[in-house]
């Protein structure tokens, strides 16, 4: 067998072996160097930021509200905490169970909004939809003059709702609109429009393209081929990520209620400052199963789809 | 048959395809040099040769995807060349063209996967129609098509729990679905086991003798190629070696074609005997 190296080995004289390799960019030293700037990064801002391991350990006051907390856990509420309860309160899990069908109903209006919005803004902002090149002539002349200008102004679009949290678009909505149930669904949506645009657009364009060649072999025409070539192929994903972004929904949900709509948060919030820590858990342990089922709920039809 | 407005009908012995003196050149490589090629309507060609001799882009030359950079590609009657987006498609949607990799959507019942095969002929409006709302008789038209190619009881499964050998009949199936004139099969076999791969070669030869289908086809597969098609055209380079009924080529002949190639590669020391990058191919 001939190996191409230089020498025989038994010589004693080391073999050069760089020399049998096939010269070209050294692609695992500039690899040992991300690492190594990684690590750097990380350590001086641990400095920077004066991070102390010490500061996890609790003073005595702490460690003790720290203990009533977590002792909580084991024995969530099941009624009132509080010894007052006022006249015509409903019973504590009723109140837990149209606090978690309100959070659910904002993340699903919120998930919904964000879809209608998202969905065409992937579209336009995804390569493969200007990059057919099948249409007729005039067709063409339009794709030309329009395309680089829609797309341009989605990806900004796109970039500007995502740039800000969805707490950031809620302070400035309520503000501007007042505590309408509205303004928390559309704070939630704007910056998940932008992410699920993001998301979708770079599954469409990583999709595999051979169905729609295949398709343009069969004569069909650019949007025929965008939406039964390439989008049933890049669908699982989309969908998968799309329940996934529902969960999260329910999370920011969940979280606006600390502005006062009345979702998980703002009980969760309610029962803190009073100290009443068995509810908060009841509450946690709510959220916990909303999460839990969607996540279920998303596996079957992920399952029913792809697998 | 529905077809988009603005048809032209084509007489019916204007079936075949012509090549006439056609090169085509990728970033400066000649994928195809000075092939001239008639093919009647109804024939049966093989097209053999080592990877990179120029049967891909032969083949989609004939289907009007890729233009001959000087030369002439009469295809059905119509010169490629002078044909606008809108001809060139039409031009496709009667051609039928099995793909090596079978291109379908593997997340789909069979049923659309083959209703497919229609939407060159449809406007966009029709195909959502039609791939969302089947109507019972396009439904029948698809069981028929399924029979003939023996898959027609998994027509409502979803296609990625069908074998390799029942997916590419389903990918024949679509190509069928178009009605179309003539087919075009790039390396159909080169995928799945000899077995499977004698079936299907059969299988594409047989339809075309039953419906007067022009067949071309390319494969890897000698033994096939001379046991199937009537008449083979050898590639090597992007040029004809030969182009014969297949009873008349020697054995010397295509030792030549291969050996040829074989040469090539180990000058080259890298196993990059193609004269083009595959991937262009």
């Amino acid at each position: 067998m001939t190996t191409g190296l230089k020498g025989p080995p038994d010589v004693g004289v080391p073999v050069d072996y760089r020399a049998a390799l096939p010269s070209g960019p050294r692609r695992l030293g500039t690899r040992r160097a991300v690492l190594l700037l990684i690590t750097v990064t990380g350590v001086w801002a641990a400095f920077h930021l004066q991070l102390d391991p010490r500061g996890l350990i609790p003073d005595g006051g702490g460690l003790r509200l720290a203990g009533r907390f977590f002792g909580a856990a084991l024995t969530p509420a099941l009624t009132y905490e509080a010894s007052f309860v006022p006249e015509g309160a409903p019973p504590f899990l009723q109140k837990v169970i149209n606090a978690m069908a309100v959070t659910v109903s904002f993340a699903a209006a919120a998930s919904s909004l964000s879809l209608i919005f998202g969905v065409p803004l992937a579209f336009v902002s995804s390569q493969a939809w200007w990059a057919s090149g099948d249409e007729g002539a005039g067709a063409r002349r339009v794709i030309h003059a329009v395309g680089p200008v829609v797309y341009g102004v989605s990806r900004v679009v796109i970039g500007l709702s995502r740039s800000v949290h969805e707490l950031l678009w809620a302070v400035l909505f309520l503000a501007a609109m007042g505590l309408t149930p509205l303004a928390a669904v559309v704070a939630i949506a704007i910056p998940y429009s932008g992410t699920l645009a993001k998301v979708f657009s770079e599954m469409i364009d990583e999709a595999p393209r051979d169905t729609a060649r295949a398709l343009r072999d069969a004569g069909a025409g650019p949007l025929s081929v965008f939406f039964f070539g390439l989008l049933p192929r890049a669908l699982p994903d989309m969908l998968s990520y799309a329940f996934y972004r529902f969960e999260c929904a329910l999370r920011s949900a969940a979280v606006l209620g600390f502005f006062g709509i009345p979702t998980l948060g703002l009980f969760i919030r309610e029962s803190f400052t009073n100290a009443q820590y068995h509810e908060v858990w009841t509450y946690l342990y709510a959220m916990f199963a909303l999460v839990l089922v969607a996540d279920a709920w998303s596996g079957r039809i992920r399952r029913r789809l792809v697998a | 048959m529905i077809r988009p407005a603005g048809d032209t009908v084509r007489p019916a012995d204007d079936r075949g395809m012509r090549l006439e003196a056609v090169t085509v050149r990728y970033r400066g490589l000649a994928a195809l040099d000075g092939v001239s090629l008639r093919v009647a309507p109804g024939e049966r060609v093989g097209l053999v040769g080592p990877s990179g001799a120029g049967k891909t882009t032969l083949l989609r030359v004939f289907n009007g995807s890729v233009r001959p950079s000087e030369g002439r590609a009469v295809v059905l009657g119509h010169d490629v060349s002078q044909l606008s987006p809108a001809g060139l498609r039409r031009l496709r949607s009667v051609i039928g063209f099995v793909h090596q990799d079978l291109s379908l959507v593997p997340n789909q019942r069979v049923v659309r996967n083959v209703l497919s095969g229609k939407l060159g002929q449809r406007s966009f409006a029709g195909s959502v129609r039609m791939m969302l709302f089947p109507r019972r008789l396009e439904e029948l038209h698809v069981h028929g098509i399924l029979e003939r190619v023996g898959v027609q009881e998994k027509m409502y499964e979803r296609t990625d729990r069908l074998s390799g050998g029942q997916r590419q009949r389903v990918a024949i199936a679509r190509a069928l679905y178009q009605e179309p004139v003539a087919l075009l099969a790039d390396e159909p076999v080169s995928s799945v086991d000899p077995a499977r791969a004698r079936d299907t070669v059969d299988l594409l030869t047989s339809i075309s003798r039953e419906q007067g289908l022009t067949l071309c086809m390319s494969l890897h597969n000698l033994a096939l190629a001379r046991e199937f098609f009537p008449r083979l055209v050898g590639l090597r380079h992007g040029r004809v070696v030969f182009d014969g009924p297949t009873a008349e080529l020697t054995d010397a002949q295509f030792d030549d074609l291969y050996h040829l190639a074989r040469e090539e590669m180990l000058a080259d020391g890298n196993g990059n005997g193609a004269a083009v990058p595959p991937g262009v191919l």
